[in-house]
């Protein structure tokens, strides 16, 4: 499930850019490597972060991963809703388990970003490893 | 590293789980978890659980000579087992390091089965192997990897079928006479009949804690058969294939070590610190490591304990190498291993003797996960006797759980 409008990196996570404004999350191949999510630590309103800064650490008993900024911008507002329910990341990782809103410093800076077609051979590829 | 190898079920974990959850394990590209760990884990405890245990090392030691050998090999008293018998036990070095724990089965006269762990089987065969030709040369013992295809129909693979409901699944694959010796057959103990129209020891031995489970050891042509068989008959009364992940949930829960962990491992833990005295009979006569397990019996100040957290949903899971805080603070020990069990995560940790006992309450301090936790002023390992503030509030269980003890 690659969502076609969102852009991606290799870390796997997504962002929905609408003018200066971002919203971040983690793909479906991310949460499911990941198994069941039991924790998420959300960074801090007004925190500058630049591009693969740790915006948010997620975590399920068998491992723990950091989700990293796709580009560079402060954080505007957190998905709290992940501090008591986390596996809203593993049922609905492009909707209500989003992790932050960001305010990006140069919204048009996108190099090195994945279209969909682009990540889902990325993913293909290592699910091939 | 060479290449990694796929089980006999391969094809069929394929067909159950998304390939994106299989992982290289001991050399294997195995499940780990099919459905989700929390619905294998309650499955385990609730009906019943199958294992692929298959890349565990299955080895026969044969000979007029075996028992001497295998006494002399292992710690446990291999004197003391009649056929259809088995016992936990060690493998170690001249040193009295743990090479690996062990099951030890006496099949008949001069035949015993040895199943090490599939990490471990390569270093262990070859142990015996050099023993036999080296120390023990001349007592007359034939050792075989009965998992090498030379051997033909002799080889045998291990299934793991755990659970309350796995009698009842496996009785009702069996005829009539052989069923009711399977009810009748107690836990270190096992019988060689056939499930279905399968040839299969059945041993009731496991590594969940269950207090009925047994291991199926199988031709390995026939494993994928037996497996389906058991699937087909057991899906009706909740039986579930399980993977890794609930596999180690499961011991966790039940306080089972696990090699590199709870036993040998960074901190060289002996079986007596793991709670496993019992099983190193120092008054048997020689064997390996002897000496140096006299020095240890009672001489260590290190022990593995069982403590629970709580686990639900946004607590921060307990990792290895997070510490252990006495009541007032301060650093006792460290975790080894921690998984989640329903509402709680269960832990089993590294803590020095006497400072804490069953029903204490302990402090548990999270490291440092990442870069930004460091800059926070986390640590990223713990010293014994660190003055830290706990992050979460655990509690001292007796050292077994699971379903059985």
């Amino acid at each position: 499930m690659i969502p076609e409008e969102l852009l991606y990196t290799r870390e796997h996570e997504w962002i929905r850019i609408k003018d200066e404004d971002a919203v971040v999350g983690i793909t479906d191949h991310a949460q499911k490597m990941l198994g069941s999510i039991t924790f998420v630590e959300l960074g801090a309103v007004g925190e500058e972060v630049k591009r693969q800064g740790v915006v948010a650490s997620i975590e399920s008993s068998k491992a723990a991963s950091d989700v990293y900024s796709p580009l560079d911008g402060e954080i505007v507002e957190v998905n709290s809703a992940l501090e008591d329910e986390p596996g809203l990341v593993n049922d609905d990782c492009y909707g209500k388990g989003w992790v932050c809103k960001l305010r990006l410093s140069e919204p048009d800076d996108i190099e090195g970003l994945m279209g969909a077609k682009a990540y889902g051979e990325y993913v293909a590829k290592l699910e091939e490893e | 590293m060479s290449e990694v190898k796929k089980t006999v079920l391969y094809d069929r974990h394929l067909r159950l789980t998304d390939k994106s959850r299989m992982a290289e394990f001991a050399g294997y590209e195995m499940p780990l978890w099919y459905s989700s760990i929390a619905e294998e884990h309650a499955a385990v405890r609730e009906a019943a659980g199958l294992f692929d245990c298959t890349h565990m090392g299955v080895i026969e030691v044969a000979g007029a000579g075996a028992e001497a050998f295998l006494n002399y090999a292992t710690t446990n008293d291999v004197k003391a087992l009649k056929v259809g018998q088995a016992q936990y036990s060690y493998a170690l070095d001249g040193d009295g390091g743990v090479l690996d724990d062990l099951i030890v089965y006496l099949r008949g006269a001069d035949k015993f089965m040895v199943v090490a762990n599939a990490s471990n089987e390569a270093k262990v065969r070859g142990h015996l192997a050099g023993l036999a030709e080296g120390e023990c040369a001349g007592m007359d013992v034939t050792l075989r990897d009965l998992r090498d295809e030379r051997f033909g129909a002799e080889c045998l693979v291990d299934l793991a079928l755990q659970g309350p409901s796995s009698m009842e699944i496996l009785a009702g694959l069996m005829n009539a006479e052989e069923a009711e010796r399977l009810g009748q057959l107690g836990s270190f103990c096992f019988m060689e009949g056939r499930v279905g129209d399968i040839a299969v020891l059945v041993s009731r031995t496991g590594y969940t804690g269950a207090k009925v489970g047994y291991e199926l050891f199988v031709a390995p042509g026939d494993a994928g058969r037996l497996w389906d068989m058991l699937l087909e008959r057991g899906g009706a009364m909740g039986l579930r294939p399980c993977g890794l992940g609930a596999r180690d949930s499961l011991r966790i829960e039940a306080g089972l070590p696990l090699y590199g962990h709870e036993l040998a491992g960074e901190f060289d833990i002996s079986p007596f610190e793991a709670g496993y005295g019992w099983a190193v009979k120092l008054d048997k006569g020689e064997f390996l490591g002897r000496e140096a397990m006299v020095e240890r019996c009672d001489s260590y100040d290190m022990q593995v304990v069982r403590l629970a957290a709580a686990g639900r949903a946004g607590v921060r899971p307990v990792r290895g190498g997070d510490g252990v805080l006495s009541a007032e603070g301060v650093c006792v020990g460290q975790v080894l291993s921690g998984a989640k069990a329903g509402e709680r995560q269960i832990l089993l940790a590294y803590v020095q003797c006497g400072t804490v006992k069953k029903g204490d309450e302990v402090g548990l301090y999270y490291l440092a996960r990442n870069a930004k936790h460091v800059q926070q002023g986390r640590l990223e390992k713990v010293t014994l006797g660190d003055e830290l503030s706990s992050d979460l509030a655990g509690e001292v269980l007796r050292r077994f759980g699971g379903e059985s003890h």
